[in-house]
C-alpha cells in the first residue's frame, strides 16, 4: 500500500496560512478542555494488583512469621543474584532460615522470585516510594521485608490474606500451580472466566480448552 | 593536563586550505541525539563533510551476560535493549527460543503476543513522533503524543506489573492472561485513537515549517537502502515493500488482515507517513486482536518452568505439576537440543534478529543481537552527507535510534 500525501497547498492557502491556523484552533481548543497533568506527589498514579514494587515476605496470620520453607528456588531464578540465604536443618530436616537478604540496588525487578514460590511466601506491593540517602536502608533482610508487608497492609488497607496475579498467574491451568498457591482468586483470572472475543473462532491448535473439552463431553 | 586561563590561546596548526574547516563533537549530552550517541562532524561553514557516529556509551556486554544465564532469565535483559517498545523484544526472544527448542505455544498467548506487539509499537511510535518533532520545534505534538502513550503504559502496568521493563512473554507462552478490565480499557483506548492521530496531523502534516524541514532531508534511494541493511519504516520510506509480520510471518500475524504502507520519495517526509500510516494499520490490529481473542490457557502444557529446563524435564517422566515444582538448576549437556537458529521479527525500531547457537546445554552457548539501531546507526554518515547541522537533528530522528538497544 502506497502511503497517500495531502495535496499540496494552493496559492490563497499559501497566503492566508491556513495549516497554521487549523493547527492554532486546535490548541485553542485544547485550551479549554479539562487538564490530564497528574500533580504527582499529591496524586498519587493508579496503581494495580500484581505491580512489581517493594519486596515483602508473607507475614503468616497463624505463626507471625514468613512462610517461606528455604526451597531457594527465589534464589536460584533470581537473574541477577540479589537474594540470599541461609539455613540450617534441625532434627526433622526442617529448614529454619539464618538469613534472607535482598539488595534491592541490584535488583532488576522481574518478579521471578514470587512467581517460582511455591508457598507464596515472597511477594511485591504496590509501594514504590522509598528511595534513601544510604544503601542501609534499601538492603532487606528477613524483619525488614516483613515489616514491609506490614507497612503495605497497613498503607493500602488491604486484606491481608489478598492474593496478587503475581503469586497467582491470571490465565493458566489451576493444576499447573503448587498445591499452596491454589487461592481463591476473582473469575477473570481463571480459564473458565477470562475475556473472549466476540468473534473468536475455535481454538485452531488443538489444544484442548475448557470450551472444547465442555462440547465433547 | 594543560590548563588554559582567560588570555591563553593554543595554536592549533591548520593545513592550508582548510582554514574554514571546523570539528565538532555533538553529543554524547546532547539532547537531540537520543540518548547517548556522540556524533564527530567535520564541517566547511554549517555544511557537513564526513560524519563519524561513535556509539558505545551505553554497552552493558548483554550478549556476553547472556551466555551465562538460562533461557528463561534472559528474558530480562531483552527488556532492557529497546527500552520504549520492550514488549516486541520479549516476544523476540522468545519467539527465537522457542523455535530453537520445540517449545509450542498456545493460540490465546499468540494472539496476545501479536497484541502487545502493537501496542507496544504505537507507543514507540508514538515516542518517536514526539521527539522527533519536538527535535525540529514542534512542542505541542510532544505532549499530545504523551498523552496517548501514557494509556499504553498504564494498560502495560496493569497487564504485567511494570510500565517499561514488562518481562511478559515467556517460553511457551505469556505470563498474564488480560482481564476484562484491561480490555475495555483499550478497546476505548482503539476506539479514540484514529481522531488523536488526525490531530497530530492537523499540527503538522502541512505546517509549512514541518515540509521545509523534511522533504529531501536525509534522502535515501531504495537500492542504498538496501545496501546500507535499513529495515523497518527506514526502509519502507524508500519504497521496499518488505515487512517481516507480512513476509515471514510469526506469532500468528497471517491471520490478521493489514497493509504494509510504503513511501516512494526516501526522505525523512516519507518515513515520517510510513510510521503515520503504520500507527493506523497497529490500531487496526488491535482491534482484530479483540475481536477474535480466543479461548484457552496462556501458557502451554510443555512450557519449561523458569528454572527447569524442558528436556531434563521430560525426560524425568513425571507430570506436568511435579515437573513445575522440580527446581533443580540442570546444567548437563545433552538437555537442549545442539544447534543454531536465527528468526528475525519485526519490531517498532525494524528486523531485529536473535541467533542462538546451543551446544546443548541450558543456557546459550552465543546469543548474538541483530539490533536495528545499531544498522541505522551505520547508515548516519552516508545519510548526513553535505547535509547542514540543523538536518542532521532531523536524520537522526527520523532514523529512529535507541542507544540502549544499539550498544545494547
Amino acid at each position: 500500500m502506497k502511503v497517500h500525501y495531502k495535496p499540496k497547498r494552493n496559492l490563497l492557502e499559501t497566503i492566508f496560512q491556513v495549516e497554521i491556523l487549523q493547527g492554532m484552533a486546535l490548541t485553542l481548543r485544547k485550551l479549554f478542555s479539562p487538564a490530564i497533568t497528574r500533580q504527582y506527589p499529591q496524586e498519587k498514579p493508579p496503581m494495580f494488583p500484581g505491580f512489581r514494587g517493594q519486596h515483602a515476605l508473607v507475614r503468616d496470620s497463624l505463626t507471625r512469621d514468613s512462610k517461606c520453607v528455604a526451597c531457594m528456588r527465589c534464589a536460584t531464578v533470581c537473574p541477577s543474584r540479589c537474594i540470599q540465604i541461609s539455613y540450617d536443618e534441625d532434627e526433622t530436616h526442617k529448614r529454619i532460615i539464618n538469613k534472607y537478604t535482598i539488595e534491592v540496588l541490584r535488583c532488576v525487578f522481574c518478579g521471578y522470585c514470587v512467581e517460582v514460590c511455591p508457598v507464596g511466601a515472597i511477594t511485591m506491593t504496590e509501594l514504590f516510594e522509598y528511595a534513601t540517602y544510604d544503601r542501609d536502608t534499601v538492603f532487606f533482610d528477613k524483619e525488614a521485608l516483613l515489616d514491609n508487608w506490614d507497612a503495605f497492609i497497613a498503607k493500602t488497607g488491604k486484606d491481608p490474606a489478598y492474593v496478587n496475579p503475581l503469586m497467582r498467574p491470571r490465565g493458566i491451568f489451576e493444576s499447573s500451580l503448587p498445591a499452596a498457591k491454589r487461592l481463591k482468586v476473582p473469575e477473570d483470572w481463571t480459564i473458565e472466566g477470562q475475556y473472549v472475543g466476540p468473534k473468536a473462532r475455535p481454538s485452531m491448535v488443538g489444544l484442548p480448552t475448557p470450551h472444547t473439552e465442555k462440547a465433547n463431553g | 593536563m594543560i590548563t588554559l586561563t582567560d588570555t591563553q590561546t593554543i595554536d592549533v596548526p591548520v593545513q592550508s586550505g582548510e582554514e574554514d574547516r571546523y570539528h565538532l563533537k555533538m553529543g554524547p549530552q546532547h539532547p537531540a541525539t537520543h540518548g547517548v550517541l556522540r556524533v564527530d562532524l567535520d564541517l566547511d561553514g554549517e555544511t557537513i563533510l564526513t560524519c563519524d557516529p561513535k556509539v558505545g556509551y551505553l554497552h552493558r556486554g548483554f550478549e556476553k551476560l547472556a551466555e551465562h544465564r538460562t533461557y528463561a532469565q534472559n528474558i530480562v535483559l531483552t527488556d532492557r535493549l529497546d527500552y520504549i517498545a520492550a514488549m516486541s523484544n520479549n516476544v523476540g526472544y522468545c519467539e527465537a527460543v522457542e523455535r530453537l527448542l520445540a517449545i509450542e505455544v498456545p493460540e490465546r498467548a499468540r494472539m496476545l503476543r501479536v497484541m502487545v506487539c502493537e501496542m507496544s509499537r504505537i507507543s514507540s511510535h508514538l515516542l518517536w513522533l514526539a521527539t522527533h518533532a519536538l527535535d525540529i520545534g514542534a512542542m505541542t505534538v510532544f505532549l499530545y503524543c504523551f498523552r496517548e502513550r501514557e494509556v499504553l503504559l498504564e494498560l502495560f502496568a496493569e497487564l504485567c506489573g511494570a510500565r517499561l521493563t514488562t518481562t511478559y512473554t515467556r517460553l511457551g507462552g505469556v505470563r498474564q492472561d488480560v482481564t476484562r478490565s484491561i480490555m475495555k480499557k483499550l478497546d476505548k483506548f482503539v476506539e479514540d485513537f484514529p481522531a488523536c492521530i488526525e490531530e497530530y496531523e492537523t499540527l503538522i502534516d502541512t505546517n509549512r515549517i514541518w515540509l521545509k524541514r523534511t522533504i529531501g532531508i536525509g534522502q535515501v534511494s531504495a537500492e542504498k537502502a538496501l545496501d546500507l541493511c535499513l529495515t523497518g519504516a527506514s526502509l519502507r520510506g524508500s519504497g521496499v515493500d518488505y515487512d517481516i509480520r507480512k513476509h515471514m510471518p510469526y506469532a500468528g500475524y497471517e491471520k490478521f488482515e493489514f497493509d504494509i504502507p510504503v513511501g516512494e520519495t526516501g526522505d525523512t517526509y516519507a518515513r515520517y507517513r510510513c510510521r503515520m500510516e503504520e500507527l493506523r494499520q497497529s490500531n487496526f490490529i488491535l482491534r482484530q486482536c479483540i475481536d477474535m481473542l480466543p479461548p484457552g490457557p496462556v501458557l502451554g502444557k510443555d512450557a519449561p518452568d523458569l528454572v527447569m529446563p524442558i528436556r531434563a524435564a521430560n525426560k524425568l517422566e513425571v507430570d506436568v505439576p511435579a515437573k513445575n515444582a522440580l527446581i533443580t538448576l540442570i546444567e548437563d549437556r545433552d538437555v537442549f537440543m545442539e544447534g543454531d537458529i536465527y528468526v528475525a521479527t519485526e519490531v517498532p525500531k525494524g528486523e531485529l534478529g536473535f541467533y542462538f547457537i546451543s551446544d546443548g546445554m541450558g543456557r546459550p552457548y552465543r546469543m548474538h543481537i541483530r539490533s536495528p539501531s545499531f544498522i541505522h546507526i551505520g547508515a548516519l554518515s552516508t545519510m548526513a552527507q553535505g547535509a547542514m547541522i540543523a538536518d542532521l537533528i532531523a536524520i537522526i530522528g527520523t532514523l529512529d535510534v535507541v542507544l540502549g538497544e544499539c550498544d545494547r
